[in-house]
């Protein structure tokens, strides 16, 4: 098999892979952050709850996709929906962990100084500690995309494309060069998204809170 | 005016503050002072209400600081901490405007306000104003703290200890500035320390608490001359006497009180009685026309043998503690305490003339002014 054999072949499938899959990436991210946030800042007011919530959600978490992905395929069905929100499910964790402990470990001299110039509970959050805490929940979106680029793999088990496609179509038919074309460009993707993701918290970190390098 | 009319706050039963009765004048300078746990935190943070008092009452120009709603309350009395606690994620002039921002100022008059302020520590907007606290070193970024506290004209302000984690000469000079930013803005001000050296440099009123009490409330010169107990006395002790009254580079001439009622050995009784009731003293120093020190004559000696007409010659008393000017002033300082009859020390230069005496009162202004470079 030539090169340009295959490049003729499956070029235009890869493309179409790369871009499915990097939807998948986005959509579930953006998703699973917002979510992840929210639920992050009410935990937060929440501390007794916590205690108990925080190390359940560890748990969720070590749950492997596939059996996450074949259970909402059951009741969903062969759609891009049940990838998207499986998903979405996934990126949640990694965030919703950071946001929690970014915002705990928010240290008390800025919330009394902020009590004692009078912000509300809620000022204090969004003035004080979401900003204070954005660092450790940049890492925490870093983790589920960097994540989520390889859990997305697992939508071609139903059949939803992404670059899982040509691993899957690999594993089946003995191909290890279909194979490759699939783990490659994943490979590259986890890590050019979170070289992205860096460049975007250092332009967004305001110089007050720059760690010296 | 602030008052404080029996407030009590206990943490699991135990009363860290106990009944706690205390009026604050506006524009008064007051300084709670006592050893680490006695409840000064406590009782600043109860005014703004950082801490809900368990019974009692705080009044601000006589309304209870419990009818505000606590929010509203903050934004008009400043609040310096220890921590320093500038927001990280801002510059020096966000962090400046927080309070004018919660009390929606305009944009214009915010800025015009971050220019004054800045002007008030000499700092100007050009270097400063667009620094993130994390660029600026600890003692300007205290200015700052206390930038903040002041941004929105509040009447009042309270620091917990602020300048504690300050190098020393840092410390020196931020008191001086705050000093007088505070006489300039008239604004009342609880300051918190444990250093007594700060309090008797800041106050004018010095609240030294112990056990969740108030053991003794006086200005600072009252409290170096007569602590109230031996709690006072031993932390007073602790924070002054030691330190400072041993200093050999300050001089009895550097702290005596120039001005001193002398009359001439050709003085007669009667005269003496005279100028001994109309300046309310009861003794006189007695010298000869060339100013030399003769003696003393005492209110009680006049009275005993004092006839009228009798030249005062007579009635010298030269048991007298005196020093020699350009001697340490710690010798004047033990002689002093040490005379049980006399409460001051004369000075006297080479030719045995009298240029001076010193009082407890001049030893702790003294002690003030020269260490701590406050004026006189
Ligand atoms: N939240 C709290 N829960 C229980 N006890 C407390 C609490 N806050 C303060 N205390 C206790 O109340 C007492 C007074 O505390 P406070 O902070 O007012 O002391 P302080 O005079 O400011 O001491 P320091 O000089 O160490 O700052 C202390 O014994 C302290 O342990
Ligand atoms: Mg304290």
């Amino acid at each position: 098999m030539t090169f340009q054999h295959f490049w003729d072949t499956y070029a235009l499938m890869l493309g179409k892979a790369i871009l499915t899959h990097l939807g998948y990436v986005f959509v579930a991210v953006s998703c699973g952050t917002v979510v992840a946030i929210i639920l992050g800042v009410l935990l937060t007011r929440l501390p007794k709850m916590s205690k108990f919530i925080m190390p359940v959600l560890s748990v969720f978490q070590t749950i492997p996709g596939i059996v996450f992905i074949g259970i909402l395929f059951i009741y969903i069905g062969m759609v891009p929906k049940t990838v998207l929100i499986a998903l979405s499910i996934y990126a949640v964790f990694p965030v919703l962990k950071n946001t929690y402990a970014g915002i705990i470990n928010v240290e008390d001299k800025y919330r009394e100084a902020a009590r004692g110039c009078g912000m509300s509970s809620w000022q204090i959050m969004f003035r004080v500690e979401l900003p204070l805490a954005m660092p450790t929940i940049m890492t925490g979106i870093r983790m589920a995309t960097v994540y989520t680029v390889s859990w997305a793999v697992l939508a071609a088990m139903i059949g939803q494309g992404g670059l899982g496609e040509f691993i899957y179509r690999g594993l089946g038919t003995n191909n290890n060069t279909l194979i490759i074309i699939g783990a490659i460009p994943a490979a590259i993707m986890a890590v050019l998204l979170g070289h992205g993701i860096d460049r975007l918290q250092k332009a967004v970190t305001p110089r007050g809170m720059r760690k010296e390098d | 005016m602030i008052e404080y009319r029996n407030v009590t706050k206990s943490y699991g039963g135990k009363q860290v503050v106990k009944n706690l009765n205390l009026t604050i004048a506006d524009g008064e300078f007051v300084v709670l002072i006592g050893p680490s746990g006695c409840g000064k935190t406590t009782t600043l943070k109860m005014l703004n209400r950082l801490i809900e008092m368990d019974s009692g009452e705080i009044l601000i120009n006589g309304k209870n600081v419990a009818e505000y709603n606590p929010e509203k309350l903050r934004r008009n009395i400043g609040y310096v901490i220890q921590q320093i606690g500038l927001f990280p994620n801002m510059t020096v002039e966000e962090n400046i405007c927080v309070v004018p921002k919660l009390l929606k100022w305009d944009k214009e008059r915010m800025h015009k306000r971050v220019l004054e302020l800045l002007e008030l520590v000499g700092m100007t907007y050009e270097e400063s104003g667009k620094k993130y606290p994390n660029e600026m070193s600890g003692g300007q970024q205290q200015r700052i703290g206390v930038l903040r506290a002041l941004a929105a004209e509040p009447p009042i302000i309270l620091m917990d200890e602020p300048f504690g984690a300050l190098d020393p000469i840092t410390r020196d000079s931020l008191q001086d500035e705050v000093k007088q930013l505070q006489k300039r803005l008239g604004i009342t001000t609880i300051f918190v320390t444990h250093d007594m050296n700060e309090a008797i440099k800041m106050a004018d009123r010095i609240v030294f608490m112990s056990g969740g009490e108030i053991l003794q409330a006086d200005t600072p010169e009252e409290m170096l001359r007569a602590p109230a107990n031996d709690t006072v006395r031993e932390f007073m002790g602790k924070h002054v006497a030691k330190t400072r009254m041993d200093d050999p580079a300050l001089h009895c001439g550097d702290v005596m009180k120039k001005k001193v009622l002398t009359a001439e050995s050709s003085k007669k009784t009667l005269e003496c009685l005279e100028l001994m009731s109309a300046r309310e003293v009861d003794s006189l120093v007695v010298v000869d026309s060339a100013r030399k020190y003769l003696g003393i004559v005492t209110i009680e000696a006049l009275r005993e043998r004092g006839e009228a007409g009798r030249p005062i010659t007579e009635l010298l008393d030269t048991s007298a503690p005196t020093v020699q000017v350009d001697e340490p002033a710690q010798q004047a300082f033990g002689k002093l305490l040490a005379s049980k009859a006399l409460n001051y020390v004369i000075v006297l230069d080479e030719q045995q003339r009298v240029v001076g005496i010193i009082t407890r009162t001049s030893m702790s202004k003294a002690l003030a002014s020269v260490v701590w470079g406050v004026k006189k």
